[in-house]
This record gives structure tokens, sequence and C-alpha cells, in this order.
């Protein structure tokens, strides 16, 4: 709370500058976050800001980008569309040149303003997958593995770590939403192409009981279940699937479990359990050591210190990192000052960019924006999480089937 | 017919029913002794898990102080609200009642998460998480220590109605200003009739917090509670009881067998239903009290 009212007070005192357009040559580098801190995001909100707010502390401390600092604005959206337009037209007039909603109904709805705006969407593990198709959304970026890219690559790995696919029976366990279906098509691709047979169980939101749903999975006797689902419902889930007699090294999850869900599950009792990883976690880490370094120890951090190194936290370092070598890349093509349009040509420049190792190597091009699609597995040791494979991508054949399919959609008006 | 598939279905959805009940026990203790149907009580439930959890984590109590430190903080919570927002009330329209709850609702969502993080935090009950089989048939453990639990509350709260406080609080809620000339304090009344909920919140909180963490989804049990206390009659503790297990159950079987078939998300219609349809057909539920009134 004491973290957001500060970034709310930031907000405001950028807001007094009142800039419109395009920031000038000697002037900050806008990032407006506005994001949902009060309402279904809660989950993961706090960590992911407070993240990216010290990864922006920590390049202005190390002297900004060419000498330009970046300012973050942040707002709650309350994961309202129409509070989300408001607080984006804000920032827009304050010059913000990227947003970041960390919504999907959020960013979906503003979609069509900020491709009209020219100005960079970033949608890190969240909103439309399809987006990854840079030809179709120019100024969108998903910037790591779509929903899709997460399923294919877990169902890999069960293929090629855990006795292959052939034959097994894989339960897809999900939230009755679209974020909880969205998979389900590159799943069923897989599932003719590796002959193993699929079967889909949804459980209502939020997912605080799940009895009925699991007592039909167990029929099933399914050799592994795949988790999708997001806040209090994940711990639930792993509970139901562990007191049904599925055996924690058989459960694998969406990149939405954290360390909270694995203390609310029981650190013992959760080792084992698997899941999507698409940023490391710790601070044994180049980037994190310089944040406790410069940011938190000295007193700067936007928020509680145990959140430093969490895995949302270090999402969003992750997600800034990116940005911010975008424009860096952007300022020495095109100079200052920024636009939408040389921003998004920075991100299209980004070659295996790892942040220092903290993430898979992103390559981002003109028709490609989802960055390749890595991630690795890990796994929950008792303690923390610790990745058991490196970075690898699968199956993005089908992962771009459904892209180019989804972007002929919205093309067409779908 | 897989006989163990369907009994599994309808014991553990009683069982889950009867966690239902805890929550909506808060409301028909408020309703049976002042009269408000009072919506904020799913968010007490998330509050008092929040009280638990930093009793617990933040200040390193065991958890049996925790929870009778909850259990006070609750029943304190109570008589404020009444002092502060209700007693403003009298003489207003029930709806605005209504409304003022529902704004204390969303308040006390906004609260807990705001001042201690809107990450879940763990509560742990110490429940084993291993199922009781009998058969072929898995009994979550957790939903039945529940389901005893609120037999319990239940229960008390029947014998604490034939009180001669219980009878009081009764007299209240028939009528204020008759219960005012005989002498008996309506304020105070009302006042402990919210110091009870908040005190049975506790018993929910923990249980629902430990099953899936606490957050603020926590306040969504509301939904089903509301339900509960439709079907089973606002000033029906009774009611309660049967209700919990009717909702449980039917919330369980029939998405148990429909899901399969359309793909999911029937559990939210069976307990929309239920609200709809003992709505249109039997407005006082199937134990609360019919009251005619000449106009």
């Amino acid at each position: 709370m004491k973290s957001f009212l500060k970034g709310l007070a930031g907000a405001a005192s950028i807001a007094a500058i009142g800039i419109s357009g395009a920031a000038k040559a000697d002037e900050p580098i806008r990032f407006a976050l506005l994001q949902d801190f009060t309402a279904v995001y809660t989950f993961v909100t706090d960590e992911y800001n407070q993240g990216q707010r010290d990864y922006i502390e920590l390049v202005n401390r190390e002297g900004g980008l060419n000498g330009h600092e970046i300012e973050a604005i942040i707002r709650d959206t309350g994961n309202e569309p129409q509070r989300g337009i408001e607080a984006y037209n804000r920032a827009r007039r304050e010059g913000a040149i990227l947003v970041d909603f960390l919504s999907t109904p959020v960013s979906r709805a503003a979609v069509n303003r900020v491709l009209d705006d020219e100005v960079v969407m970033i949608t890190v593990l969240h909103g439309r997958g399809d987006a990854s198709d840079g030809t179709t959304f120019p100024y969108i970026f998903p910037m790591m593995a779509t929903y899709w890219s997460q399923a294919t690559l877990l169902l890999d790995y069960i293929d090629r770590e855990q006795g292959g696919l052939e034959g097994k029976r894989i339960a897809h366990v999900y939230i009755d939403s679209p974020f909880g279906r969205e998979p389900v098509p590159v799943m069923e691709e897989l599932a003719q192409r590796k002959d193993f047979e699929l079967r889909t169980y949804a459980y209502p939101s939020p997912g605080n009981e799940q009895s009925a749903t699991w007592s039909d999975v167990r029929r099933f006797r399914p050799d592994h279940v795949i988790l999708w689902g997001a806040g209090g419902g994940q711990a639930v889930s792993v509970r139901e699937a562990i007191r049904n007699g599925i055996p924690q090294e058989n459960i694998l999850s969406v990149v939405w479990m954290a360390e909270t869900d694995a203390r609310t599950i029981g650190e013992e009792r959760a080792t084992g359990i698997k899941r999507f990883e698409a940023v490391a976690t710790g601070t044994d880490l180049p980037i994190m050591q310089r944040i406790l370094e410069e940011v938190i120890e000295p007193g700067h951090g936007a928020g509680p210190s145990e959140n430093v190194g969490t895995t949302y936290y270090n999402i969003g370092v992750a997600s800034m990192a990116v940005a911010t070598e975008a424009a860096r890349l952007a300022l020495e093509e095109h100079g200052a000052p920024l636009t939408g349009t040389s921003l998004r040509d920075g991100f299209r420049m980004i070659r295996d960019f790892d942040a220092e190792g903290m993430m898979p190597p992103v390559s981002f091009a003109e028709d490609d924006h989802q960055g390749g699609g890595y991630g690795r597995v890990s796994r929950w040791n008792g303690e923390a999480w610790e990745a058991v494979t490196d970075w690898f991508t699968a199956h993005q054949d089908i992962v771009w089937e459904e892209i180019e399919k989804d972007a002929a959609g919205f093309r067409e008006g779908r | 017919m897989d006989i163990g598939y369907f009994l599994e279905l309808l014991i553990n959805g009683a069982l889950t029913g009867l966690m239902y009940s805890l929550v909506a026990l808060g409301i028909v203790l408020i309703y049976k002794s002042s009269g408000v149907p009072n919506l904020a009580q799913g968010a007490m439930v998330m509050i008092s898990a929040y009280l638990i959890w930093v009793g617990v984590s933040l200040a390193g109590l065991p958890m049996i102080v925790a929870l009778a430190l909850a259990v006070v903080g609750m029943f304190l919570f109570g008589l404020l609200a009444e002092r502060l927002l209700l007693r403003k009330m009298v003489g207003q329209p029930i709806i605005m009642i209504v409304m003022l709850t529902l704004g204390l609702e969303i308040f006390l969502r906004g609260l807990g998460p705001g001042l201690l993080g809107a990450a879940p935090k763990s509560l742990d009950l110490g429940i084993d998480l291993m199922p009781i089989i009998i058969g072929e048939v898995f009994i979550n453990r957790a939903y039945l220590v529940g389901a005893v639990v609120a037999v319990v509350m239940i229960v008390l709260s029947l014998l604490f109605f034939r009180t001669r406080l219980g009878t009081k609080l009764r007299a209240v809620s028939d009528d204020h200003v008759s219960s005012w000339s005989v002498g008996i304090s309506v304020e105070r009344a009302i006042g402990i009739s919210w110091g009870l909920a908040g005190a049975s919140a506790v018993a929910a909180g923990a249980l629902w917090g430990s099953v899936q963490g606490v957050d603020w989804t926590l306040s969504m049990l509301l939904f089903p509670a509301v339900a509960v206390v439709i079907l089973g009659g606002l000033d029906s503790i009774y009611g309660v009881l049967v209700a919990g297990l009717i909702v449980g159950i039917l919330g369980s079987v029939i998405p148990g067998y429909v899901d399969p078939i359309v793909g999911g998300g029937t559990r939210d219609v069976v307990t929309s239903l239920i609200i709809l349809l003992t709505i249109i057909f039997r407005p006082h539920g199937m134990f609360g009290r019919e009251d005619i009134e000449r106009v």
C-alpha cells in the first residue's frame, strides 16, 4: 500500500508537468504502468510493479539512457477497461510512449487505441497471443512466451523428460475463463500428433472450491495434469490433485505459480510440482545484485524488500529490462526525442537479449513480437523454484498457426 | 452408473455446503436479531482470515491464540459497525441499510489487501491433506473438519436464541419500538448480533483460508452464502443447516455430471437458479417466517 501510494505521488508529480506528445530531447522517457492493483490481478501486480519500478530506479541511478531518465506513470485501473482507457488517455497526454496494463481485459480494450496512437503496448504474459504477429499488431509486444507457447513447452517437457507422450493421459485442469481455455487448441493439435489422450476439466472462478472437478479428474487416471489458473485457485488445484493421489512430480502449471502458492499448499507438500518459467527467480543474478546494492540497500526500493527476487518481481524487472534495451537501441538509431514509432523500432532491433542471464535470449522482428516463445521448466524443491531444464522452445509451428489464424480474424474484424 | 463417483460428489458436496453455511450463519444471526440483511459478511470472513494470518505469521502467535484474538477482534468490529454505521441508519428505508452493508463489503475488500498486500497468504491449520478413503470414495478431510465446526456453530446458535439474551434479540428483530417500550436496549442487541456474526466469520475465515489461502477472493463466498440464506430463510438458523446441505450437494452433483458434457461452468448456474427459483416460488425460503403486512 505504502509503495503504491508512493507510486501515485510520483505519478501526480508527472501529471503536474503537463506535457503532450513525444518526450523532448532533454526530458525523461515515460513508461505508463497502468495496472490492476485492486481487483483481479492483485495476486501478481504488487510484486510485478515493484520489480518494474526498482529496475527503472536502477537505470536512473546508473545515469539513465544517454542522460535521459525513465519515469514511471503509475495508476490503478481496477481491471476495468473504461478506467484503463481513461488512465491511458491521461498518460498519453503526459508523454508516455509505452504502456503496460498487466490485464487482459484492459489491454484487449486498448488494442485499437494504441495502434491508432502509435504507442507501444507490452503485454507480458497476458493479453492477446495473436499480437505476436507484428505485421498485424505493429505496436503490441507480448515479449515473452504466449500461453500457446507455454502449453507446447510443458507438453514437450513431458515428451522428452517424463517418459514420452505417446499413449499417455493428460488432464488439462483450468479456471473457467478464456484464459483457461486458450491453450486447448494447441494441446489438441499436439494430442493428434503425439498420440496421447487429452481431457479438459474446468472449475468455476475464482477456484476456491474444486472438489467435484477433481473427483472427475481422478477417474480419468491421468499420467500428468497441467494446471491453468492464477491466484488462490492454483493452491487449491495442487492440494486437490495431491489429495486425489496424483504425484507432485506429475503436476505441471502455467507460469502463474509462485512462492506464495507453494507456501499456501505447504512448502513440503508442494515439493516436486513443476511450472513454466519465463524469467529466472532469486537474487543470484547480475541485475538483481545491482538492484540490491544500488536501490534496495540504500533504501530506494519501491516496496517490501522480502519481495525482491520472487517470481513476479523478477518478471517485472525483466519486462523493464527489455523495454529499456529497446529505448537504448531506439535512441542510438533515431536519437531523441523518442516516439512510439522509434521505440517500436528499438524493440525490433533487439537480438538475443537475455538481461544478463535473467531470461531466455529474446529477438524481435517486424513479424515476430513474441521473441521466440522461450521458457524453461522449474521445480519446487521445498524452499524455492529451481530450474530443471535450460531455456528452450517447442512446436512453434503449431503456435504460429494459432497466432496467424487469430490475427487474420482480427484483420477481418472477427 | 458409477455409484462411488456419485457418493463422492454427494458427500463432498454436503461438506462443502456446510462450509458455506458457516458463512451464511453470520448473515442469519444479524437478520434474526436486527432485521438487517448483511451483504458485508463475505468481506468480514476475509478480514477474519487476515487477522488470523497477522496473529500467526506477523506476530508469531500460536494458532489457537491467534484464533481467540481474531474472535475478540471481530466481535469488537461488529460492535463498532453497529455503533458507527447502523445506529445512524435508524428510521431509514431498508434498501439504504442494505446499500450501507454493500458499501462496507467493498470498503473491507479493499482495506485488507491494501494494508497487508494483495498476494495470497498461507494459513495452516495443520489439517492433513490426505483424504479419508472409504471404498472408492475420497472424503476431503479439511471440508469434514469444516462441516463439523459448522454444525457445532449452528447448534450453539440455536441454543443461544433460547437463552434470555437470545430471546431479547428475537424480540428486537420482531419490533424495535415494542422492544424499546419493554426496556430492551435495541442498540445493544443489534451490536451483539453484529459481534456474534463477526465471531462466526472467524470460523469461516480460518477454514476457508486454510483451504485456498488468504486473499480478497474469500469475500466471494458471499455468493453461495446468499443462496443458502435465501433458500433456508433469512431468519432461520435451522434453515442455514438444511439449505447449506442442499446448495452444496446440488452444486457438486449437477456439475459433476453436466460439466463434462457442456465444458464446465454449471455450478454458478445451479447456485443462481436456487436463488431465482426460491425468490419466485417461496420468497421467505424453506424455513423463514412469512410476514403478512396489511397495506
